[in-house]
């Protein structure tokens, strides 16, 4: 331990540097290094990849149950993503708040906007990353099948790819813009699943609900690149999830004072 | 240079700061004392934009903290070691810092050593002990090469040993020309470290200045079997007093108007016998000190 500061480590002596504003790229870095840097977040995206992976036994296992077709495979793959995917995002978002880090991170960028935007931009690219693992775990899934003598049908298009891509990130912001407006993980967990079960049981009851809000319907309309006369449904429900919620949570989050 | 003019700041309409004006300059290290809850942590936290004042301003170098375009590198900061990410090992949180203020990884390593957790640096914080954290705030704060500090009471859970050394750093620290500003409730550590001091009392400045200034006896204690007619010729005299210790008056002297000599001379024309005339041995400061910190203490007593 040194107990004497050589000028080197105050650098006060130094001649007055005037560094530029912190380029936006760095800000996305470092929340992506906070987001997959740490044993829980880390274990979390484990559960991602296995019980994607694991899905992935289902229609193998049990072929006379699931469509063996590509595309059949594919939304295999995204029924445990779109689970888990929304509590990364979450998570991204209030864990800061949690563990009171904010302190540091607002004072090292009191631009909170910025922030605020390079995590939003870290976790479509979490997002994106999921998406291509779900695609591997696909092809590896439709090998395995292959392998054990099964002939699936159809090929994968683009638009399936970028189709499953949309869905994804779109219930990656989901978990983001909720997770933005509560900034408290606990509570945005909990509030998520149960809006999302409250507007789904209601939806069954109401088609205005199911067909404009609930984003099982609507979003699920995007995976299945079934955009014919759903646009608007789409574009409502996406306001209703999305725009609106993280809108006020960046407002939210300019305005707090932080204690 | 940190400044601040008439910060001002209430939650649920409760005053917790006002008017509070700091005036931090380069080379020195000022204190900022006060019990807890008279508003130290608020106002440093208006400081750096955390939290919004309700009036007031502040700057770094003339500028306003949420101005500065990557402020740890003009001002590094411990406000709350207890906010690190528990999961993160130390290196890991202070390559995070490195990496937002833009410099050298290779200041990390040599943080690490300044602050004495080169070898607890791969253990997560949440397994340091406090004053470990303590620690690593010390060294997110220098992260930036900043030329001021701003620390909310940095002595807290450190040892002797790690006081002494926190000491030796922020004297460098000031020696080379930095600027300092740290909270404390305790007039002893404070004493110890700093040149200034401003202290506060349920959120508003109560006594500023050097530190040997506020240090300097500057009370006459005056005793008499009469207090009431001691009182009343003071009054008379319009000379300021305060009642205690026991049944004696203490006088405002700093001023310099108000003697020995002076306060014999008020006795005699108002025909009050007086039992005691001195400077008072224990130092102003101190006395100030605990008489607020011994007010809040009775009336939180009676809150609760």
């Amino acid at each position: 331990m040194t107990t004497s500061l050589s000028r080197g480590t105050l650098g006060i002596d130094a001649a007055p540097s005037s560094p530029g504003p912190i380029p936006f790229p760095r800000l996305v870095r470092v929340e992506w290094t906070k987001a997959t840097d740490t044993r829980a977040s880390r274990w979390l995206l484990v559960l991602v990849a296995l019980s994607t992976a694991g899905m992935m036994l289902a229609p193998i296992l049990a072929p006379a149950r699931f469509d063996q077709t590509y595309t059949g495979y594919l939304d295999v793959a995204s029924i445990a993503q779109v689970i888990l995917v929304p509590v990364v995002g979450i998570l991204m978002l209030t864990g800061e708040w949690s563990h009171r880090s904010v302190i540091t991170t607002f004072t090292q960028e009191p631009r909170r906007i910025r922030v605020v935007s390079a995590k939003v931009t870290a976790a479509l690219m979490l997002g994106s990353g999921a998406a291509v693992f779900g695609g591997v775990a696909t092809a590896a899934g439709v090998g395995l099948a292959s392998a054990s003598g099964r002939t699936l049908e159809g090929t994968l298009s683009v638009g399936d790819i970028t189709g499953y891509l949309l869905y994804l990130l779109l219930n990656m912001l989901g978990g983001v813009a909720i997770g933005a407006l509560l900034q408290s993980s606990a509570t945005a967990i909990a509030a998520y699943f149960a809006l999302n079960i409250t507007i789904a049981l209601l939806g069954t009851a109401s088609t205005l609900i199911g067909d404009w809000i609930d984003t099982a319907t609507t979003w699920t309309w995007v995976l299945y690149t079934d955009w014919g006369g759903h646009v608007p449904q789409v574009a409502v429900s996406t306001l209703v999830w999305v725009v609106i919620p993280l809108a006020a949570g960046a407002v939210r989050t300019l305005r707090r004072d932080v204690g | 240079m940190i400044t601040t003019t008439a910060l001002t700041k209430s939650y649920q309409r409760m005053p917790v700061v006002r008017d509070i004006s700091l005036r931090c300059e380069p080379g020195t290290i000022t204190g900022f004392l006060g019990a807890n809850g008279a508003g130290k942590s608020t106002t440093l936290k208006m400081i750096v934009g955390l939290v919004r004042p309700d009036r007031g301003t502040a700057t770094i170098d003339g500028r306003p903290f949420v101005e500065l375009p990557n402020p740890t590198r003009v001002v590094g900061m411990l406000l709350d070691a207890s906010a690190m990410h528990p999961g993160r090992s130390g290196r890991a949180t202070l390559t995070i810092a490195a990496q937002m203020a833009g410099v050298h990884p290779r200041r990390v390593e040599h943080l690490l050593d300044l602050v004495g957790l080169t070898d607890a640096a791969e253990k997560r914080v949440g397994t340091y002990s406090l004053g470990m954290r303590q620690r690593l705030g010390v060294a997110q704060a220098l992260v930036g090469e900043p030329q001021a500090l701003i620390l909310d009471e940095p002595a807290n859970g450190l040892d002797p040993e790690g006081i002494a050394w926190m000491r030796t750093l922020l004297r460098d620290f000031a020696d080379h020309g930095g600027t300092v500003l740290l909270s404390s409730h305790l007039l002893h550590e404070v004493q110890a470290t700093a040149d200034h001091l401003v202290v506060i009392s349920n959120g508003a400045v109560v006594a500023a200045g050097r530190l040997d200034d506020l240090l300097a006896s500057s009370t006459i204690l005056v005793r008499s079997p009469d207090p009431a007619a001691l009182a009343a010729a003071l009054r008379a005299a319009q000379i300021d007093y305060v009642a205690g210790p026991g049944d004696a008056l203490t006088v405002d002297a700093s001023g310099g108007r108000v003697t020995t000599e002076v306060l014999a001379g008020v006795a005699r024309d108002h025909q009050v016998l007086l039992t005691e005339l001195r400077q008072s041995e224990t130092n102003g400061l101190e006395q100030l000190f605990f008489s607020l910190t011994a007010a809040k203490a009775a009336t939180q007593g009676v809150a609760a």
